[in-house]
């Protein structure tokens, strides 16, 4: 275990260095929504996935939906660390001529299996999934791994419903729980809170976990998997812009271009000369 | 009038291409009575899906179940998919292009009939048309929902069909071939003016179409069931030999067949278009046939936009 969290330690530090640098280039996105979900998206790829890079449509791979579609560049980045396309790509996020969009297309970037961005629809496209690996007798699992602002759309809760009432084990659901929303704290704009009891009673198997411990990320994704007739919900708690101290606190770098200077600072804080 | 419902010829046709296709799967919002699909439910038990009332969660749940290689039909009323569900349907299903087939019921005010408004979905071929990459197709008869069911689940990517409220009248007494994406005519008595329809209406266009031959006006009617992708060549063909054209629909006049045909003249042969259709107001609850007539949907309505436009054109 301690190996796999060295070797995702060092891999999340390299995909936020990228997040920095093509948002830097790209002079648009969403840095501090990147930032707090990349640990996730860093475990998911960089270890718990079962998928091919060198075969992005193998109808057994595991599935990962990007419910909170504007994370997009930590994807991004670990799509192309992983080996989907080069790195030589990265740079030209949301250009004309980029495979890179500015929110995940799945016809346009190999790896992306879903098309998203338009928030709370992610859990509802998973179920499909889900319902289709059953379907087939397929053994693979669908990750949604969403905001907990998104939580306040209407289809998630459709969604919940009905992923309990068909009971997909398969489907697993990482809430990037940061606490914040474009407009500012989700405690301030809706009654959203307390989330995890209102999915125990949907009938949802439940976790709470700080969502930049990869011990707590493995472990609780592994006890999901293991649960056959629920759909899990890992609560992380995260935090927005987590390895930039400029940025955490400060709600304006939901969707904030860094300056030269800046992307400098964060790169040093990301330990770019370790 | 002889009637029979498109909603149970659209579940008869999808139990046949399933019989033969183990990927087509059905989806729905507490909406399989809606086609009357409980024959479907019997026959594959694992292929249906319910996921209550929660029509966004439908289409993308099946956008899902198209990413993994299903073919889903999603079905419900046609003003729950498309306006309810506008943006999963743009967004998860006509965006990435996936293979996703919905199937809309109570389409016009003739198939909300008596339920009122809330029912009577007058707005969904406009929506759909000004979304890339979905096929709309708009049925005249129950013979016709079989064949664009059967079409549509043959042709690869998102597509949408309209039917009506399971009291549907007959257009066609004998099966007419269904060619998607293909206007045809059916009937010509001359070239004085052009009679573009789709749907139930077609039957007030045929009698529309007899008595102006009567009054020496003569026609030619054009069925273009299919609104996206339109056939864009035959409807200009029809404008340079007619150069006058009247439409009539059971929508708004804003958004479908008679803005389509506006759009033809308009961009490749400038021609008067008059426009038969629900005129942009909100209709009341009504047996559908005096619906049509009250909303000037009726066939002296036809005539007089066919006359109307007759004069326009010889006036140019």
């Amino acid at each position: 275990m301690d190996e796999r969290i060295a070797k995702l330690k060092k891999i999340a530090r390299t995909l936020r260095q990228d997040v920095m640098r093509m948002i830097h280039l790209a002079g648009d996105g969403h840095p501090g929504p990147s930032l707090s979900v990349t640990d996730i998206i860093a475990a998911l790829y960089f270890d718990i996935m079962n998928i091919d890079p060198s075969n992005p449509s193998w109808k057994d791979r595991d599935r990962l939906v990007l419910s909170k579609g504007h994370s997009c560049p930590a994807v991004y980045a670990a799509l192309a660390r992983r080996g989907y396309f080069s790195i030589e790509e990265l740079p030209g996020l949301r250009s004309l001529a980029s495979m890179l969009q500015g929110h995940p297309d799945m016809n346009k970037t190999p790896g992306i299996d879903t098309t998203s961005g338009s928030l709370g629809n992610g859990i509802s496209i998973g179920l499909g999934m889900a319902l289709a690996a059953r379907l087939r007798d397929q053994k693979y699992f669908t990750y949604v791994v969403t905001g907990d602002g998104e939580l306040e759309e209407g289809v998630v809760w459709e969604a919940m419903m009905a992923a309990a009432h068909y009971q997909v084990g398969r489907l697993i659901t990482v809430v990037d729980n940061n606490e914040m929303q474009s407009g500012g704290p989700v405690a301030k704009i809706s009654g959203l809170y307390p989330i995890l009891p209102k999915l125990k009673a949907f009938g949802w198997h439940c976790q709470e976990i700080d969502g930049h411990d990869f011990g707590e990320i493995l472990n609780s994704i592994e006890l999901a998997q293991r649960e056959e007739s629920k759909p899990s919900m890992i609560l992380a708690h995260t935090i927005k812009g987590k390895g930039v101290p400029f940025m955490i606190g400060d709600n304006s770098w939901h969707k904030r271009v860094p300056t030269e200077a800046q992307l400098k600072e964060a790169l040093l804080a990301l330990g770019e000369d370790r | 009038m002889k009637l029979e419902s498109t909603r149970t010829a659209a579940t008869k046709a999808l139990i046949q291409l399933a019989e033969k296709d183990p990927e087509i799967v059905l989806v729905c919002s507490d909406s399989i009575l809606v086609i009357k699909g409980n024959p479907f439910v019997e026959r594959f038990p694992d292929r249906y899906f319910d996921v209550g009332i929660a029509e966004q969660n439908a289409v993308c749940c099946a956008a899902g179940l198209a990413a993994c290689g299903f073919t889903p039909f999603m079905t419900t009323y046609a003003g729950f998919i498309t306006m309810r569900a506008c943006e999963q349907v743009r967004t998860f299903v006509a965006y990435p292009g996936l293979n996703v087939k919905m199937i809309g019921a109570n389409g016009g005010i003739a198939a909300g009939e008596r339920e009122g408004v809330t029912h009577q979905f007058f707005e969904d071929l406009g929506i759909l048309r000004t979304i890339p990459g979905i096929t709309v197709v708009v049925p005249a008869d129950a013979g016709q929902v079989k064949e664009a069911v059967r079409a549509v689940a043959q042709a690869e990517g998102p597509a949408y069909v309209r039917i009506g409220s399971g009291r549907d009248p007959v257009v066609f007494e004998e099966p007419m071939g269904f060619e998607l994406g293909k206007a045809r005519v059916l009937k010509s008595t001359g070239q004085d003016v052009a009679l573009f329809a789709n749907g139930r209406v077609l039957r007030r266009v045929f009698e529309a179409a007899e008595e102006l031959q009567r009054t020496g006006i003569g026609t030619t009617v054009v069925e273009v069931h299919t609104l996206k992708p339109l056939d864009v060549d035959m409807i200009t063909e029809v404008l340079d030999n007619t150069g006058a054209a009247v439409t009539v629909e059971d929508h708004n006049i804003i958004g479908a067949l008679g803005s389509a045909i506006a759009e033809v003249a308009a961009e490749a042969k400038p021609a008067p278009v008059i426009r038969i259709g629900l005129r942009d107001i909100y209709p009341r609850s009504g047996t559908p046939e005096e619906l049509l007539d009250h909303y000037k949907i009726g066939v002296s309505d036809i005539v007089a936009g066919a006359q109307k436009a007759v004069g326009m054109k010889e006036n140019r």
